[in-house]
């Protein structure tokens, strides 16, 4: 019995430092996390991959001990524990590192390192003075062992991001984290930082830290962890020594193509054999290197009437930088696109639009809807100025009450009051809501991104039809969606970005879902 | 945002809020001027009625208040036209004084034979150099995001600066010498509404000013984009409203209303221009527009209300020993809780930042 209470000595002696087992979280109707199981081995890199909104974010929180799971319990040191807050866990060691530093920027690394628990060359309390000698020979012993250059005198803002984060993760280990969580890590630093990080992190694995990576790029899971989790809608779905497995495999299983083979649900009656005249041509697009995105490398395609185009790809692979290209809110330096005959690549979004194009934004909370603007407001905007809304100089009121209800109607919007508040209705009806708008205005061409994302299921299926009866009325369509399966199962044709740039294309009746998923990650693992 | 839709839902939401909005602040002012006077060995009821009686007891009385509230009117919808489509403008105060100093300067300089002509002349004189004159910051927020809130609270002395130099050299009056312009020849003095009070005509300037912003918020599609902006930028520019256009547009728009302003209080209420031409009816503009709620009726009732404290505040304590620091108080309280309001605006601004 003293064994099981004193803290095992030997970290060989524990079989999961950190763990998880049957964790169930739910924000009101969406299920974040459904039994979700992991086991971290003590001195493992262990990876969570997964797509934006599987759940991984929700599952770091509760092993934080920021959020509080419903039901399931987290492990340490292959014992149960309670995390009450991440005061509770911090002790028990386990540290995590934002995506954002939590530095402040006007004091010096040293300050920094130190800062909360300073070491004092007497204890008077509040006025113990600091003993910054110590303070730098810890610093210094910690950049020694990790065998990484620190000038601690400089102040957080004006140091590298990737020095940044490192002070962050020795100030971790200093305070006596043995457990590490790192949240997407390398999605701020440039290509050589990440190789030194990840140096940094095997060798504190060879140290003896535990170490658990966030992130959905693939060649740093293969290139970094030993052993991989994958994390799809709240779900784990596989789970594998990365020695044991490759990159495609871990895709399949991201996107959820692998398995299930849906393919058979998309009909070839449903589609049109041969498409119609070409309706927007994109040719060589580029963009400049702009912070928090993914440039686009001369990207090339196009889309024709009556036909469904679906761009596959793990998501920051450029898939929000082309949307926002296309629809003219995002500058572009290079190539063209051309639009309904004429070259719209300097064209306002305004412009655009007039030209007869569509925008179903990936962020709907933000982009496709204002949340506090009325149902009615948010189904009129970009008809303000179109009569029978407007009449003369003023609007119509009579008439923009009748032009919302019937749009509304047209695809069963369900809402209580038009001066309700948009975002009071649920997930699909905000969805349907954005739909009702953009198909308002009979647009040939619609760009649609990540359209059922946070949508149930039978909000999927009315949105999977409205997108084929537009293409059965002659519309013709840009499906940028994370799920593989979607695509599959609406698109005519399936193109493949990768790293800025379209690196496949194939029919749909030729869809081949291990190509498909080896195409999303090739380019990523291209030079390796 | 919309007008009968909000019917179904936000209306009795939105009226209690609005109404809660408007008297919050000042019946919380009200309680603790009643504490402090009680401190004093006052009885609070009868100093209220005192105080009401002053503001809204005889005829002149009201016109008393109607003609301190006249500037807030001008100064509430330039403050208010801004803030509902998230521009932070707090440049109403430079630009109201610009504009009655441009106002003045028509009404003495240009000939007396002109007549009434003069009037229209000095109105769109100061409301056009008002108008470039909050283009500015509107120009430097659309093209290069500088912060609006700097760059108008700067003008604000850049204004003060310019006026003060003017009054005191090249347009000082040469017979009273003191701080102050010439007076406007009487054709271009706003006529009296009723005698001796000093209401003047650019009350009903005001009001219409007022009427007018009620339509173009509810009624226009232009009005209807500046509060889609003020709802979310990101979904704006989506839908293919130009934000640029959108915050120079309500910016100019501020100028126009700020520059009839401050002529109307040159042209009715002084009949010249001088050194402390506004006590700060800028400011006290944006306390009338978040009281208001950025709604034409509640700017007008805000006006009315900070018009009445005004005119009390000067005869209250001729008649009695309260003194006038008690309608300060007031003043000040009902400024602070119209101001939580303005907290959460930009608080929200700065999640929207982020």
């Amino acid at each position: 019995m003293n064994v099981e209470n004193a803290l095992p000595e030997d970290p060989k002696k524990v079989s999961v430092r950190l763990g998880a087992e049957g964790i169930c979280k739910r924000y009101g109707s969406v299920e974040a996390n459904r039994d979700v199981s992991i086991a971290v081995a003590p001195g493992e890199i262990h990876a969570i991959v997964g797509e934006n909104g599987a759940g991984k974010s929700t599952l770091m929180r509760i092993l934080q001990g920021i959020e509080q799971p419903d039901s399931g319990r987290i492990v340490v040191d292959d014992r149960p524990v309670e995390l009450t807050g991440p005061q509770r866990a911090f002790a028990l060691g386990i540290g995590m590192v934002h995506q954002e530093f939590m530095l402040a920027p006007d004091l010096t690394l040293l300050e920094n390192l130190v800062l909360g628990d300073e070491p004092v060359t007497r204890t008077l309390g509040p006025a113990s003075p600091i003993d910054w000698r110590a303070a730098l020979e810890s610093g210094e012993r910690l950049a020694r062992e990790t065998a990484a250059h620190v000038d601690w005198s400089r102040t957080a803002r004006n140091t590298p991001v990737h020095i940044q984060q490192f002070v962050e993760i020795i100030r971790l280990l200093r305070r006596g984290t043995r457990i590490l969580i790192l949240d997407e890590p390398t999605a701020v630093l440039a290509p050589q930082q990440v190789d030194d990080l990840f140096e940094l992190l095997k060798s504190l694995r060879d140290n003896g830290t535990t170490i658990l990576f966030i992130s959905h790029k693939l060649r740093e899971v293969m290139a970094l962890a030993d052993r991989v989790t994958v994390i799809r809608r709240g779900e784990v779905q596989y789970c594998s020594l990365v020695a044991d497995t490759d990159a495609g495999t871990i895709a399949g299983h991201m996107v959820g193509g692998q398995g299930a083979l849906p393919v058979a649900a998309a009909t070839p009656e449903t589609r049109h054999g041969v498409s119609g005249d070409v309706v927007m041509e994109v040719r060589g697009l580029t963009t400049p290197v702009v912070e928090k995105s993914h440039p686009l490398h001369g990207v090339d395609f196009n889309v024709r009437a009556g036909e469904i185009v679906g761009l596959a790809g793990v998501s920051g692979n450029g898939q929000n930088e082309l949307v926002e290209c296309l629809v003219g809110l995002r500058a572009v330096d290079g190539g063209t696109v051309s639009f309904a005959g004429q070259d719209i690549t300097h064209l306002s979004n305004r412009q655009r639009r007039t030209l007869g194009m569509g925008y179903v934004s990936a962020d709907r909370r933000h982009e496709g809807l204002a949340l506090e603007a009325s149902v009615e407001a948010n189904v009129i905007a970009g008809s303000q100025r179109k009569p029978p809304v407007r009449k003369g100089s003023f609007f119509d009121r009579g008439a923009m009450r009748r032009v919302a209800e019937e749009r509304l109607a047209f695809i069963g919007v369900r809402y209580g009051g038009l001066g309700d508040a948009a975002g009071d209705l649920s997930g699909g009806n905000q969805q349907r809501l954005v739909f009702a708008r953009e198909i308002a205005s009979k647009p040939g061409l619609l760009i649609v991104s990540q359209p059922t994302r946070g949508v149930d299921l039978v909000g999927i299926a009315a949105i999977h039809g409205i997108l084929s009866e537009f293409r059965a009325s002659g519309g013709s369509v840009l499906l940028v969606s994370e799920e593989l399966d979607e695509i599959l199962s609406l698109s005519d044709r399936i193109l493949v970005m990768a790293d800025g740039a379209i690196v496949g294309e194939t029919s749909a009746a030729d869809a081949d879902i291990g190509r498909i998923g080896r195409l999303m990650v090739m380019q990523g693992a291209g030079d390796g | 945002m919309a007008e009968e839709a909000s019917i179904r839902r936000p209306l009795f939401e939105g009226w209690l809020d609005r109404g809660v909005g408007l008297a919050f602040p000042f019946l919380v002012a009200l309680v603790v001027a009643a504490f402090v006077l009680l401190l004093i060995g006052e009885n609070p009821i009868d100093v209220f009625a005192l105080m009401f009686a002053e503001s809204f007891g005889t005829q002149r009385r009201i016109a008393a208040t109607l003609s301190a509230a006249t500037p807030l009117l001008f100064t509430g919808v330039a403050t208010a036209i801004c803030f509902r489509s998230g521009v932070f403008n707090v440049g109403v105060e430079g630009a109201f004084v610009v504009g009655g100093l441009c106002a003045a300067f028509i009404g003495f300089t240009l000939p007396a034979a002109l007549g009434p002509t003069l009037i229209p002349l000095a109105f769109g004189f100061a409301a056009i150099v008002s108008a470039i004159w909050l283009y500015v910051p509107g120009f430097l927020l659309a093209r290069y995001e500088v912060d609006e809130v700097v760059s108008t609270l700067m003008l604000n002395f850049v204004a003060f600066g310019i006026t003060g130099y003017l009054v005191n050299g090249p347009l000082l009056s040469e017979i009273s010498g003191n701080n102050v312009t010439p007076l406007v020849h009487e054709a271009a003095q706003l006529p009296r509404l009723l005698p001796p009070s000093t209401l003047h005509a650019g009350f009903l300037v005001g009001i219409l000013v007022v009427v007018l912003y009620g339509i173009w918020a509810r009624r226009t599609p232009s009005g209807f984009e500046a509060a889609l902006v003020g709802q979310s930028k990101r979904f704006s520019s989506a839908v293919g409203i130009s934000i640029p256009a959108t915050i120079i547009l309500v910016m100019v728009l501020s100028g126009v209303i700020s520059g009839l302003g401050g002529g109307s209080h040159a042209l009715g209420q002084l009949h010249r221009f001088a050194d402390g031409f506004s006590p700060g009816y800028g400011f006290t503009g944006m306390a009338v527009a978040l009281l208001g709620r950025n709604n034409a009726v509640g700017i007008f009732l805000g006006a009315v209300l900070f018009g009445a404290l005004a005119s009390a505040g000067t005869t209250v304590q001729l008649f009695s020993d309260i003194p006038l620091d008690i309608v300060n108080i007031i003043e000040g309280t009902v400024m602070i809780f119209a101001v939580v309001e303005l907290g959460r605006i930009s608080l929200s601004r700065w999640r929207a930042r982020r």
